[in-house]
């Protein structure tokens, strides 16, 4: 419970968040009681007891995701992840949610780019049912024909849903296919749908085989446990799972140059969708997660788009004459690559090529004009109270040491992270600004009236 | 240490829901209601100031959903800017809710920031001017935002659905208002809804560590909110029998959405809250619930089904919400109306309706996770007029419920020929749903 203590302390050490005085860092003024087991089979299991209600929540954090795919098989981390519910050994066919949501509890996954996490929260004392059903589908996943099939369809009834019915997930994922055009970011997450068609069931198989082994993924428990007892538990149930011999060679072969983008000119791209008024992403190239320059350009993404006194806002939209009806910008930054995207809605009668012209200069001249000692403390402000609210459950915790754990190799890395956002000042960001604005971007837009 | 003490001090007397009840401290200060649940885990404050009184008041459609909308556009000695500047800067957190009976507007932050900010809701809900230019800009957001509806056919569905399902009704109004109607909306307009629900009955439910009692002198020296007003409950009548299923034709899709239910009547389900809710969940209510089970597990025909009841205080909502490619669209309708059948006829095992008591029970202890979601379901309790104790006894009610009670509750609720149903989809359609009912096209224009 050490954790708690310790953030309670946190407002009182931001700089100008009010005459505090400033006796520690926030790196220092906050500490995660975590306990890390290390499996002999490679497996990496972290425990954080919250003996506040008696429930728990477990994340597994399985290292694959689009990128791991290669082409005629573009969605086969996402349609695994459905069949992950499906049964094994011994939790048998469709077993695993009357199990879970029989106990009181819930579950549920979610894919991206670089993982697959499956989650659950439970009352306490299932905790060693759910290892068990957790480290059966590790081991033992069924692959149902019947099962395969049916869930094929409904994959393809979801992709319809978030893509081809949505002019935002058309935008979304037609950028990605320009910006990281030739490398493994650029193919579809959800899948290409001739591959969703043909993909086999024995293709599947040696695909789970591959990556779905103790040596891939870190098990998160929070919540009223008693960690010696779940250390044991972890060990016996998970313990005589076998590493899987490749994984390792599989990530090493994945270099961070066979992710770079390649355009050398910016791009313009118009997609004809169903939007009547025009949608817009527009992105340039960044750096990797954990790298120090991202969290300038974390500060910089909410100094433009967070909230309505932010520089997007205010020029686009709540003005006389508005030209947006919603503006964001954000930085987001994958395993092996970044991006900085700003994107919004325009209204429509908006010039789109005059708005892109303007925009692009806009976002240089704000370099000048927004990066000021003022806003960049409203946004480290911002940052405290998000991150309360991120650790406000055990699944929010559960995530923040997850993501750390799988994407940056250790979950102590908030330590540093703390610190580099404690030391943002504001030439970091005029000086990242200038360097993000003025290199090639993707400009991306849907709308009806795309030929 | 002390933090620490009291936060698991607090955690415990809430699970332990026999004492629940003492910790949430109902005060008066002068005349405004105020509710506060002490949870010290973090140094963040939530205040959620409950009106009583929402769009069922609209003189013109929107008008309450725009008056919190812009409220922060302007006072009488600050801009927008300067305004969203100042709560920005402290990460205060402003939001708030519009429904027919009732609006809330909540504001969330930091504990040690907490007399500035409150001060500063006080002063715009004092002398928020709504000035012309930024109302002008932000209804034209607005209008687009309607007008762009036809690229999202989830809220499109959900729009007409209301608007169907509900005619001829006081609550078919959408809360956000219309193309036709923001045409209406003006600053004097918006000024005197403002002065009304200034005078309308309101409680403060608040969250945080013990000093955020502190904000009472702030709020009696700087609000002067009132409970002047008492609102009328606006009664309806059961809807009648429906013939009809709805068909809102959209370009280019090859999904449909589909909206299946009708509205009650407060005599319908007062008492009956627990045994409604269950239903619900049987029904629609997770991956093991019925309608996901049928629909999606046994034949591949959704990504995703639920069934809801919710419950005002004069009037609530039902329903089933799903969608499928158009080829198997009335194949799903017919599967849900089989499920409204069967669960009303008892055909269900027994297993299945312990599993649900059992997933209900087990996951009560969730409720008490997040102390501003517990917030939440006292302030619903207290405008349905529920005693708490309900929500204690939550577990008790749930097992002591009959597999007839949960046959009676799917009866009367879902009764298929008072279900409204609406799909929207490609006009390719009309003929495979027109073997389920007459089929009538809308023109999705016609809704916003």
């Amino acid at each position: 419970m050490k954790f708690l203590i310790s953030l309670l302390l946190l407002p009182l050490l931001l700089n100008g968040c009010s005459s505090a005085k400033k006796d520690k860092n926030l790196a220092e003024s906050i500490n995660l009681d975590v306990e890390e087991v290390k499996l002999d089979n490679g497996m990496t299991a972290l425990l954080v007891n919250n003996p506040k209600l008696p429930i728990f929540s477990l994340y597994f954090f399985y290292k694959v995701g689009g990128k791991n795919e290669v082409p005629g098989i573009t969605g086969a981390s996402h349609f695994l992840e459905h069949m992950m519910f499906k049964g094994a050994k011994k939790f048998g066919k469709n077993t695993l949610d009357f199990i879970i949501e029989g106990s009181g509890g819930s579950t549920n996954a979610y894919t991206t780019n670089d993982q697959t996490v499956y989650y659950e929260n439970l009352p306490s004392k299932e905790l060693s049912m759910i290892l068990d059903i957790e480290a059966d589908r590790m081991e033992n996943l069924s692959l149902d024909p019947d099962d395969f099939e049916k869930e094929r369809a409904v994959v393809l009834e979801e992709r319809k849903m978030r893509y081809e019915n949505s002019p935002r997930g058309q935008l979304y994922q037609e950028l990605m296919r320009n910006f990281f055009a030739g490398t493994p970011y650029g193919r579809s997450v959800i899948g290409e749908i001739p591959d969703l068609k043909s993909v086999t069931r024995e293709q599947m198989h040696a695909y789970f085989k591959k990556f779905y082994a103790p040596n891939n993924v870190t098990l998160v428990l929070v919540g009223d446990i008693k960690t010696s007892h779940a250390k044991q538990m972890i060990r016996e149930k998970f313990g005589k799972i076998p590493a899987s011999p490749t994984v390792a060679q599989e990530h090493a072969s994945l270099k961070d140059e066979a992710f770079q983008v390649t355009f050398k000119e910016s791009k313009v791209i118009k997609k004809k969708g169903e939007s009547p008024s025009p949608l817009f992403m527009m992105a340039y190239p960044t750096y990797k997660v954990g790298h120090p320059k991202g969290y300038a350009l974390d500060v910089l993404s909410s100094i433009l788009g967070s909230g309505k006194s932010s520089a997007l806002i205010n020029e686009y939209i709540l003005v006389n004459r508005p030209v947006a009806t919603s503006m964001y910008a954000a930085h987001q930054q994958l395993e092996k690559a970044g991006m900085f995207f700003i994107g919004g809605e325009l209204l429509r009668g908006v010039k789109l090529d005059e708005f892109r012209q303007n925009l692009q200069k806009k976002l240089l001249s704000y370099c000048e004009t927004e990066i000021t000692p003022r806003n960049i403390q409203k946004i480290k402000n911002n940052y405290l109270v998000d991150l309360y609210g991120g650790l406000d459950t055990n699944a929010g915790l559960a995530q923040f040491l997850g993501d750390r754990q799988l994407l940056l190799g250790d979950w102590r890395h908030y330590k540093k992270e703390l610190e580099l956002y404690e030391k943002v000042n504001v030439d970091d960001v005029k000086s990242l600004c200038k360097e993000t604005f003025s290199k090639p971007s993707v400009f991306v837009s849907v709308w009806n009236q795309h030929k | 240490m002390k933090y620490i003490l009291t936060a698991l001090l607090f955690v415990n007397t809430a699970f332990a829901s026999d004492s629940f009840l003492d910790s949430v401290n109902r005060m008066k200060w002068n005349d405004l209601d105020v509710v506060w649940i002490e949870d010290d885990k973090f140094p963040k404050f939530t205040a959620s100031l409950y009106f009583q009184d929402g769009a069922l008041n609209d003189s013109v459609s929107g008008v309450t959903q725009a008056t919190f909308d812009q409220l922060t556009a302007g006072t009488s000695k600050e801009t927008q800017r300067e305004i969203s500047e100042f709560f920005d800067f402290y990460g205060a957190n402003l939001r708030h809710s519009v429904t027919h009976e009732y609006s809330v507007f909540t504001v969330q932050a930091l504990t040690k920031d907490i007399e500035p900010v409150i001060g500063k809701v006080c002063e715009i809900f004092k002398d928020a001017q709504y000035p012309q230019n930024e109302l002008k800009s932000h209804l034209s957001r607005a209008k687009s935002g309607l007008k762009n509806l036809v690229t999202s056919h989830a809220a499109l569905a959900d729009r007409v659905y209301r608007r169907v399902s509900l005619e001829g009704t006081a609550y078919a109004n959408p809360v956000e208002g219309t193309l036709k109607s923001f045409d209406q909306i003006t600053p004097a307009l918006l000024k005197s809804r403002l002065e009304g629900l200034n005078k309308t009955r309101k409680v403060l439910y608040l969250a945080g560590p013990s000093d955020v009692k502190d904000i009472r002198k702030v709020i009696e020296k700087n609000c002067h909110w009132t409970n002047e007003t008492k609102v009328t409950p606006q009664m309806i009548q059961k809807p009648a029998t429906q013939s009809t299923l709805y068909l809102v034709e959209v370009p280019n899709a090859n999904q449909a959405q589909i909206r299946i239910g009708r509205y009650l009547v407060a005599d319908e389900f007062k008492g009956k809250y627990d045994q409604f809710q269950f239903m619900a969940s049987f029904l629609g209510g997770g991956f093991t619930s019925k309608l996901v089970q049928e629909l999606r597990v046994k034949r591949g025909l959704t990504y995703s089904a639920g069934a809801y009841v919710s419950m005002q205080r004069d009037y609530g909502r039902a329903g089933v919400m799903t969608f499928s490619k158009n080829e198997t669209t009335a194949e799903a309708i017919s599967i849900i109306r089989n499920v409204f059948a069967d669960v009303s006829a008892g055909r269900y095992e027994n297993k299945e309706f312990v599993h649900q008591k059992n997933h209900q029970i087990g996951g009560y202890a969730f409720s008490f996770e997040q102390t501003n979601a517990l917030l939440g379901q006292i302030m619903l309790y207290d405008h349905q007029n529920r005693d708490l104790a309900d929500l204690v006894n939550f577990p008790k009610i749930i097992e002591n419920l009959s597999k007839s009670e949960l046959s009676s509750a799917t009866m009367e609720v879902f009764p298929w020929d008072r279900q409204t149903i609406v799909v929207v989809g490609d006009k390719s359609l009309v003929k495979s749903l027109s073997r389920i009912r007459p089929v009538r096209v809308l023109n999705y224009q016609d809704y916003l």
